[in-house]
């Protein structure tokens, strides 16, 4: 807190430079009069000031890109700044350096409601785009309590969380595509809903607390607004108590949207403020818990938290009865930090997150810190998620004071990291935290980030200093802006950090190296080991899944089954952390006998380990509902290229401590290295299960498809099967023949109540459905639902069995600008008679699954010409499983930054990986001779 | 210049005050001039962080930059409702601009505008004048000179004169109101007299003595507001009493941070409704209102009148909360689509808007449509049209640009500076639609249901 305003060294912009900028922003444009910049010396975080040298307030990307370019050309060091509510010091500026403000960015640029899907400049405030979303049916499910004053850029920049989070989700789950200006002026698009998916440098950007370069412009997914909701108050004597019943809920299997905890000196705060909600200020603690969805099922879930609330000691229980009332608790919550502010002069919040069942210990070693400490601490915190925010009141004006807020606060972390948690939940590390980044991350994981940071900003101009603490040789020190400037060579450096001298003698206890040669190692050492060794002497390997990978093959191979699979199941956090050779059916079973599962469902997966299904990334038709792997993802463990055995992530349900490595590893294919152990969130199995089919001739069934993806009822999975007749039946062409009809099958998970009035519902409005229920007892509940009989069925079909790929192709399709039918249209001239495909309308995916002699039977131009033509409208066409000649895409500025990003994990190029993505789509290259290849 | 007696100078001893704010943020989106200019010295965080750094020494009160950005304000107060930890917005802004007039003194334009609108014999023949001129007809087609197309430099003389032009147009009765069925006898005598059978100082059923506000903008241009005042309280039970005149309530020089004086007309006010004892301050200006609600606070620091001042300020009340207290009683139909634009000072200021919404609902055949983003300032504050003219204008449109939206015959608001500058920039953008004070429109729906007698 007494880490001065290093306002000395800031000498203004020279003004021939804010004359060039004005230039290209206007004079409105560019703030440098020092006395106006002080406005913007802190953010939310005011113990950290410093003004900066200037102010840019660019309005397009166009204009941001060139602003990054005449200031980097300066070597200048640029800080982006939303609305500067954040709360770790991101968005204040770096010595030398200058702000970089999106807040007259501020246009909703398109809103789609069939796609849920809306594209915005960066500068939008957070609850605008609910505002504009609203008439729709839909809003953006993210609900940081600062949401009426924060930007959707400053909520990318942190990965913002918030009280809701923890039915639907961070930030991170709801970005689709980001527009970024890099270090070097240059304007790339991650991502972006229209593509298939590559690495997922979405899910790398998204958190990355402005050192990865401004993001202008964002691609947000939208949700329907719930249709019913119901919030109880609970009070309790203190917060262990209340901390009690939330772990009873979670027990019980129920899924709250919220739930939050305040104890009594929050309660205190709020009650004195403007926006009293009623909390009554003698309580040790309250807890707010709300749950929504479809009416039918609210009242029973309401009226079982509210039994156990009583069972675990609630001494007064409250319904909000009306919308205004529901507001009035939840805006005594959000505005909880603000309240504070007539009852001290000074508060620190603090931000950790532990596992949900650590909380009552750690809630009472908090108090014994501050107690010990003679300090005023109060807490209010996301229950459901282990997301505490202990706020420490005091003066600054006190130095002896400030020294103990300084310790405590320091006790504060070291509690909760050794509780199994981490740092920071949702607020980011900016330069309040940066210090403790060594408590959660080793320095290889660390020298990562670093590096990855350097990839996209390779003169490390952006926001120096911040979030990651310096190298040990003293590069990315905040001090010297401008000193990086070789990419990852730092990693390349280091690339033989898990090497052994004695690692050739593995080698030889594995059968060698030579091509054909096949390494099945039973432990991360081992793993570790053989990558170190390939990595040094450049001898290129290819990581598989199992045996029977398509991407075997005649080449070495580390065969990664043979790893240990032991389940470290948590079912009080709902996390479960397994080795990577644990079967994925097994898994399933271990979580069914304490009632809960995985919900992933990717086709033809049976067999497939854990390590393959994060490598490969992919999801099923219960994707959209439940989200992908990259969403269920809490931590992983890889052995990266080079034979360093990395620890990404961790066991919480919020983890913005660094870069976010875990989304990407999903899905990263081997690229990166093995996958060795991963860490998911788990849902609690559910009460009943139903679907409902429909059948009919192809307009029929795309006209009622596409109604169902609009209907208030959010079904776990929608998908359209659309058959293709056989040359044999029918006498006329193609599409549309009579005899075959195509299907949409609609998938409900829940509670009995809910299921039966969705499945009512949807009967009522969509009449002609067949309905097929069970009641999801034990594992595997889905192996058999008609769902999947559906899309591993046609998979299959002509097959004369289940697709597994191994020969086959799996193709996706996504249509960007150009209309569905028309696609289809497209398509069924291109397959081979008979195949039919299926459509993910809530994806926006259309799959078409070859066996090895269809392949064949596809003209590979026409199919080459079909991905031109989505590419050029926004839509793309690629390989998810197997291989079709043809379908690369040019390169492009992406395909170097994905290649330098891997890089990073595989310095000596040495990992040759299955080359179905952007780029190495369709043709099999083969190991690259560099990383830097172009 | 030393610290009057009882009060405080500058923002001196407002520590406490400024120390409150958290620096969250929550202010900013609601702010109209950050909304326009994205600069956060243009918004109320930046703005109390300015005079915080005055208050701390790290900032010269000389600063250009601390001036510019507080004279950039337009005191609409929309920050203070979002406001968790309950800065006191205002208060602190007229503390700065008290500050600021210390080493700047107020502009030509501004001054004139304290002289005509605080001196009573000054006001009224101002108000005289401004009536007959209005009567022309010239102002209303000087100010829709260029209407709807951009000639004219925005923030020039000119453009200021014709938005002068265009408000003292825009503060004409709405003609759309009274129908065609009655004839309405001057609205305004200027001895503000009553024009028709409404007795005062009786009541029926005794809800208590109440005194009006006469004010100066609102007698002389809007005389007909007051006399619409007077009715329908006395309609609904109030005991309306003669209150001495004695001008200003000081509103205007605290906003411009002439805090003594201010002090000074708030003393004179306190003492008139003293000496008429009366129960309640019925105001109809909702400028006027906030800031007589807010004398408890700027006489706190004088021993002799606090107490006084925070009676009076206690029983202040907007005209719509009083009918509201009432009732009110309904009137007769009167047909209208009507946009409601509250005023910052009502919603804001006072935090009043059920109120108002009671007195629409005692006007059978109203339909109310809320203008979209209606909690945001019309670019009205005062003279800010004049001094800002480029920002107010700014702002002023976009207003005009919802109002138009809701596609409504007639605005509703209940404040005069904004009745004029709503009315102004409607005119001035080519769009035919009245604008109206609620109460105009409650007393218009009595009358034809005869409760005044006639
Ligand atoms: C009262 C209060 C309540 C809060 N509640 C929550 C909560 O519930 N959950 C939560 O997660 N957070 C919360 N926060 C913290 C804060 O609101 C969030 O971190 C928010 O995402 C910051 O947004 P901003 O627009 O203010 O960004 P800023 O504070 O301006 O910036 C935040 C970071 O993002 C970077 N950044 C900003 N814009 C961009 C961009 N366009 N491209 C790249 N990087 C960018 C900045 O450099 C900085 O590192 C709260 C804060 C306050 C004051
Ligand atoms: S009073 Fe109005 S213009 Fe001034 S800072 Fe507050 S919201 Fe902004
Ligand atoms: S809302 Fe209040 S506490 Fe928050 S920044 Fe604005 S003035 Fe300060």
């Amino acid at each position: 807190m007494t880490r001065p305003a290093a306002g000395g060294d800031q000498h203004p912009l020279e003004p021939r430079m804010a004359k060039r900028l004005a230039e290209v922003v206007g004079s409105a444009g560019v703030v440098t009069e020092p006395g106006r910049l002080l406005a913007y010396e802190s953010d939310a975080l005011t113990r950290f000031r410093r003004s900066p040298r200037a102010v840019i307030l660019p309005r397009t990307t166009e204009e941001a890109a060139r602003v990054v370019r005449l200031l980097v050309e300066e070597g200048i060091p640029l800080t982006p700044r939303g609305a500067g509510t954040g709360l770790s010091g991101g968005g204040v500026a770096v010595p030398g350096g200058v702000l970089v403000g999106t807040s007259r960015m501020d246009r909703i640029l398109t809103l789609d409601p069939g796609r849920r899907l809306a594209r915005v400049q960066a500068g939008v405030v957070n609850s605008d785009l609910t505002v504009a979303a609203e008439p729709h049916g839909l809003h953006y499910a993210p609900d940081p309590s600062s949401q009426a004053a924060c930007t959707l850029g400053g909520n990318v920049g942190e990965n913002a969380g918030g009280p809701h989070c923890l039915k639907y989700g961070v930030t991170t789950r709801y970005v689709t595509g980001v527009t970024v200006v890099t270090g070097s002026g240059e304007v790339v698009e991650l991502g972006g809903d229209g593509r298939c998916e590559s690495l997922d440098l979405v899910g790398l950007f998204v958190g990355s607390e402005g050192r990865l370069g401004l993001a202008t412009e964002i691609e947000l997914r939208l949700v329907p607004r719930a249709r019913g909701v119901r919030t109880l108050l609970a009070v309790f004597s203190s917060t262990e108590v209340a901390g009690a019943a939330v772990s009873d809920i979670i027990a019980a299997g129920l899924l709250p949207a919220a739930m939050e905890i305040m104890d009594q000196g929050t309660i205190q705060a709020v009650e004195a403020s403007i926006f009293a909600a009623g909390y009554p200020t003698d309580a040790g603690a309250v807890l707010v818990v709300e749950f929504d969805g479809t009416e039918a099922g609210l009242d029973a879930e309401a009226e079982a938290a509210e039994a156990l609330c009583r069972e675990a000691g609630a001494t007064q229980l409250r319904r909000a009865r009306t919308e205004a009332e529901r507001q009035a608790l939840w805006q005594g919550r959000k505005k909880a930090f603000g309240a504070f502010g007539r009852i001290t002069p000074d508060l620190i919040v603090q931000d950790a997150t532990v596992p949900r069942s650590a909380l009552p210990g750690v809630l009472a070693r908090i108090t014994e810190i501050g107690r010990r400490h003679r300090l005023r601490v109060a807490n209010v915190f996301h229950a459901g998620d282990g997301n505490l925010h202990p706020k420490i009141l005091f003066d600054r004006r006190d130095p002896e004071l400030v020294e103990r807020v300084e310790a405590a606060s320091r006790e504060m972390m070291q509690a909760c990291v050794e509780a199994g948690g981490t740092i920071t939940g949702e607020h980011g590390v900016g330069l309040d935290k940066r210090d403790y980044m060594h408590l959660v991350h080793g320095p290889q994981e660390l020298e990562v980030m670093r590096a990855i940071q350097g990839v996209f900003d390779p003169a490390g101009v952006w926001n120096p200093g911040k979030m990651l603490p310096p190298a040990p040789d003293g590069a990315d020190s905040q001090d010297t802006p401008g000193a990086r400037g070789k990419g990852a060579d730092g990693a390349e450096a280091k690339g033989e950090a898990g090497g052994e001298p004695d690692a050739k003698v593995g080698v030889e206890a594995h059968g060698g190296a030579d091509e054909n040669t096949r390494w099945e190692p039973s432990s991360v050492q081992e793993v570790s080991r053989l990558l170190a060794y390939t990595s040094r002497t450049g001898t290129p390997v290819r990581i598989v899944g199992r045996d029977g990978d398509p991407n075997s093959g005649a080449r070495l191979r580390l065969v990664a089954s043979g790893l240990p699979g032991e389940v470290d199941h948590a079912p009080e956090d709902l996390t479960v952390t397994v080795g990577a050779g644990c079967p994925i059916e097994s898994l399933q079973d271990r979580l069914a006998a304490s009632g809960q599962w995985l919900p992933l469902d990717v086709p033809c997966s049976r067999g497939w380990r854990v390590g393959e299904l994060v490598a490969r990334g992919e999801w099923g038709p219960l994707a959209p509902a439940y989200g992908r792997v990259r969403d269920l993802l809490l931590g992983a463990e890889l052995v990266a290229g080079d034979g360093r055995v990395l620890q990404l992530g961790g066991r919480v349900m919020k983890n913005v401590a660094g870069l976010d490595l875990v989304r990407a590893v999903a899905g990263s294919r081997g690229r990166w290295g093995a996958v060795t152990s991963a860490t998911f969130r788990l849902m609690p199995m559910p009460r009943a299960h139903a679907v409902l089919a429909w059948e009919g001739d192809r307009d029929a069934m795309r006209d009622l498809a596409g109604r169902l993806a609009v209907h208030p009822v959010l079904p776990a999975s929608l998908v359209r099967v659309v058959a293709q007749p056989r040359e044999t039946d029918s006498a006329g062409d193609g599409a549309g023949g009579t005899s075959v009809r195509d299907r949409v099958l609609v998938r409900l998970l829940g509670s009995s109540p809910t299921v039966d009035a969705e499945a009512r519902e949807l009967g009522t409005d969509f009449p002609g459905a067949t309905v097929w229920t069970s009641q999801p007892r034990g594992p595997g509940f889905l192996d058999d639902d008609p769902v999947t009989q559906a899309v591993e069925g046609e998979a299959g079909e002509g097959q004369g069995g289940k697709l597994d790929h191994e020969e086959g192709v799996l193709l996706e399709l996504r249509c960007g600008t150009m209309n569905g039918a028309t696609l289809e249209g497209k398509l069924a001239r291109l397959l081979p008679s008979g195949r039919p495909w299926i459509h993910l309308p809530l994806a926006g995916v259309w799959r078409v699954s070859l066996g090895e002699r269809e392949v064949d039977a596809v003209d590979p131009v026409s199919l080459a010409g079909l991905a031109a033509e989505l590419r050029n409208q926004g839509g793309d066409l690629c390989a998810l499983r197997g291989r079709v000649p043809g379908l690369g895409r040019p390169e492009g500025p992406l395909d170097l930054l994905e290649r330098r990003v891997c890089a990073v994990f595989d310095p000596a190029g040495v990992l040759d990986t299955a080359p179905i993505l952007r780029g190495g789509a369709g043709s099999d290259a083969g190991p690259r001779s560099s990383p830097e290849a172009k | 210049m030393s610290a009057p007696e009882g009060g405080t100078l500058g923002l001196a001893g407002q520590d406490e005050k400024l120390l409150a704010c958290v620096h969250c943020g929550f202010c900013l989106p609601v702010c109209p001039t950050y909304r326009v200019l994205g600069d956060e010295a243009d918004s109320p965080r930046g703005r109390l962080h300015l005079m915080r750094a005055v208050a701390e020494g790290r900032l010269p009160p000389e600063d250009p930059s601390f001036h510019i950005h507080l004279d950039r304000c337009l005191g609409c107060r929309a920050c203070e409702p979002v406001c968790p930890a309950g800065v006191p917005y205002g208060e602190l802004l007229e503390h700065a601009r008290e500050e600021v007039s210390r080493i700047r003194p107020s502009g030509v334009l501004t001054r004139l505008l304290l002289v005509a609108f605080g001196n009573r014999w000054w006001n009224r023949f101002v108000g005289t004048k401004g009536r007959i001129l209005r009567a022309t007809g010239l102002p209303a087609w000087w100010g829709s000179l260029y209407a709807g197309s951009h000639h004219g430099r925005p923030g020039g003389v000119g453009d200021a004169v014709r938005l002068g032009m265009a408000m003292l147009a825009a503060s004409a009765p709405w003609p759309g109101l009274k129908g065609s069925a009655v004839p309405v006898a001057d609205p305004e005598s200027p001895d503000g007299s009553l024009d028709d059978s409404t007795q005062v100082g009786s009541s029926v059923e005794g809800l208590g003595r109440v005194g009006i506000l006469k004010g100066c903008v609102q007698q002389g241009l809007f005389g007909r507001v007051g006399l619409a005042t007077r009715r329908t309280l006395a309609a609904n039970g109030y005991q309306v009493v003669e209150v001495e005149d004695v001008g200003c309530c000081g509103a205007l020089h605290a906003h411009a941070g002439r805090l003594d004086e201010a002090r000074g007309r708030a003393r004179r006010q306190i003492g008139a409704f003293r000496r008429a004892g009366v129960e309640w301050v019925a105001v109809d200006a909702a400028g006027c209102g906030a800031a007589m609600k807010g004398y408890g606070a700027l006489l706190a620091g004088d021993p002799e009148w606090a107490d006084a001042a925070a009676e009076f300020s206690a029983s202040v009340r907007d005209v719509s909360e009083l009918l509201s207290m009432a009732g009110p009683r309904p009137g007769a139909r009167v047909e209208l689509r009507a946009a409601y634009d509250p005023p910052c000072h009502l919603l804001h200021g006072q935090g009043v808007s059920e109120p108002v919404h009671d007195l629409f609902r005692a006007v059978p055949g109203l339909t109310v449509v809320p203008v979209p983003d209606g909690g945001r300032c019309c670019g009205g504050a005062g003279i800010y049209g004049l001094t800002q003219g480029e920002l107010g204008g700014e702002i002023t449109r976009e207003k005009i640009r919802c109002i138009h939206d809701t596609g409504a015959d007639v605005v509703l608001s209940g404040n005069p500076g904004c009745m004029m500058q709503i009315g102004g920039g409607l005119l001035r953008a080519g769009i035919d639609m009245g604008v109206v004070h609620p109460v105009e429109l409650l007393d218009e729906s009595y009358r034809r249901a005869g409760l005044y007698g006639k």
